[in-house]
């Protein structure tokens, strides 16, 4: 299908799934608004929250609140895991020295952090930013060093032929190649420090989309609770989205749905 | 002065190589011996999986050999280099760079100046009929374009000695024959000194000054046929070439040479 058809049927889709949603929760529908609200209801609760503040600030405050953690969490996680990753795969004695540790907090779920995190530090930003970060971190340092290894070892023969030096092929071949491997990782990380965010914002939270989501279902506001939810759907899509614009800036060789969209 | 033996320019001596451990690992070559004179053009064919590769990336450098040593030009011959430049049956084109930038590569590794680098590639895009795919990476070209570029990021080193370890082996019947025709007239023209492995034997009979059989692994030297230089019919194409006289014995007495080979496996 062309990029075109693409999009036409996927604009179509998503107005059918909506006709459908406004079908079952209408007036004397089979859902009942107490248990899921109408299109109509969870517009009118955007509009009204967009510019009248919901617990503390307006829903935009929430969303940037959420933003900004993941950002923060985020970026420190590619700051350290990416040279720490290159440096695993490229030095095999650190790699033995640091993957025992990595293979045991890979299965550790980061919200299981938290309380720790609450000990240590407390309940504010940077607890949140620290969850974040161990959430973003594994799969920053696994997509770094096994884009390290994927590099063909022909291509660093290549390089030696042709003058390189150890320096050189690290950084003009092997890490330039890897470049489509560490931003598939980064778009994984990314995606995992959102989840966790709002995750982690439902347990200790003074802000941001998770703690509006829990907020709301305290109060039994169902409204509320799918506003949010939507957003936080919708924001992860966006955030997935401009990943793949970034890959496709950065790693213009890749044919393009390699990429993804 | 006079009497003056020449040395070769690259020699590899008594070459032999295991993988793995001594007597109990994989001898791929055991105890070759060859020497390339300045200018000539060597063409290494034997059954496949023999050790040709092997000893290619020996004579590079990319490989240490188990026992023997490689000279240029009587001297040990130390790390590769772009001095000894290398074409990779499957291309090993840097995937992140394009055209130019590929062809460029070991000249901005030799410290080249930015001037020079521009003009020299200028030149091999003209000489291999590049010019229009200049900013194309090499995920955008054709199994043919993009061993063109590989001849050219090596060619640009201007090197002393040019291996190619079966660099038409990955493409289609055309593209070879143009290829070869090519590779020819910059062999006649430049006057390289080229190691040139291939499992074909017309491609060896057509290229070489001289052609080596190997036997089967471990890869040894089996025999050694000088072919006539500068005749005429090395000038002109390919299959008018393969209706020489002098082309068909060539061909059949390496052939039947290789097929012992084969059939003894
Ligand atoms: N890195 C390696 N480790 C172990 N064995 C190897 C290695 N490289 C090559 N060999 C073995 O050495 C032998 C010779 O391999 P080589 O690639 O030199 O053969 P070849 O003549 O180039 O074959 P082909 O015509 O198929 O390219 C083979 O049996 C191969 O399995
Ligand atoms: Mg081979």
């Amino acid at each position: 299908m062309t990029s075109n058809k693409v999009a036409f049927v996927g604009a179509g889709a998503t107005l059918l799934w909506v006709a459908i949603w406004a079908w079952l929760t209408r007036e004397g529908g089979p859902v009942s608004e107490l248990f899921f609200p109408s299109p109509g209801d969870v517009l009118d609760r955007l509009i009204m929250f967009w510019s009248r503040p919901y617990i503390g600030s307006t829903l935009m405050g929430h969303i940037l609140s959420s933003l900004s953690i993941v950002l923060a969490g985020w970026v420190l996680g590619g700051i350290v895991g990416v040279p720490l990753g290159i440096a695993m795969a490229w030095w095999t004695r650190l790699k033995w020295i640091v993957f025992p540790i990595f293979q045991l907090i890979r299965p550790v779920p980061p919200l299981a952090w938290i309380p720790l995190t609450l000990l240590w530090i407390g309940i504010g930003d940077a607890a949140r930013i620290f969850v974040v970060f161990i959430a973003a971190l594994v799969p920053w340092v696994m997509n770094s060093m096994h884009a390290v290894y994927s590099v063909d070892k022909l291509l660093i023969d290549a390089g030696r032929t042709l003058g390189a030096n150890d320096r050189k092929i690290l950084t003009r071949i092997v890490i330039r190649s890897a470049i489509p491997t560490l931003l598939a990782g980064a778009r994984i990380a990314l995606g995992n420090a959102w989840t966790t965010l709002v995750a982690a914002e439902l347990l200790a939270a003074t802000a941001g989309l998770g703690y509006v989501a829990l907020n709301a279902s305290r109060m039994l506001d169902t409204d509320v609770l799918v506003v949010a939810m939507l957003l936080i759907g919708l924001l992860g899509v966006m955030l997935s989205a401009l990943m793949g614009l970034a890959a496709r800036m950065f790693a213009p060789w890749v044919k393009n749905d390699r990429n993804g969209g | 002065m006079q009497n003056q033996q020449s040395t070769p320019k690259l020699e590899l001596r008594n070459i032999t190589k295991w993988f793995g451990p001594k007597d109990t690992g994989v001898c791929a070559v055991d105890n070759c011996s060859l020497a390339v004179q300045k200018g000539e053009f060597i063409c290494v064919v034997g059954p496949s999986g023999c050790g040709k590769s092997t000893l290619m990336t020996v004579g590079a450098g990319l490989e240490q050999p188990t026992e023997g040593e490689i000279l240029v030009d009587g001297k040990p011959a130390g790390p590769p280099g772009p001095q000894r430049s290398v074409v990779f049956q499957k291309f090993a084109l840097f995937p992140s760079e394009t055209v130019a930038q590929n062809i460029k590569f070991g000249l901005q590794m030799c410290g080249v100046d930015a001037k020079e680098q521009e003009r020299r590639l200028v030149e091999q895009l003209k000489i291999m009929k590049l010019e229009q795919f200049r900013d194309a990476y090499p995920s955008e070209l054709s199994g043919g374009m993009q061993q063109r570029v590989a001849i050219a990021r090596s060619l640009v080193m201007q090197p002393e000695i040019l291996l190619m370890d079966e660099p038409f082996g990955a493409l289609d019947a055309q593209t070879r024959t143009i290829l070869q025709e090519e590779v020819q007239r910059l062999h006649r023209e430049h006057h390289y000194t080229v190691l040139f492995i291939t499992h074909s034997v017309e491609e060896a009979v057509y290229l070489g000054d001289r052609v080596i059989v190997m036997s089967r692994r471990p890869g040894r030297i089996k025999k050694e046929i000088s072919l006539p230089r500068d005749v005429v019919w090395k000038r002109g194409d390919i299959e008018v070439a393969a209706e020489h006289p002098d082309f068909i014995a060539a061909r059949r007495e390496i052939w039947a040479l290789v097929r012992e080979e084969i059939i003894a496996q």
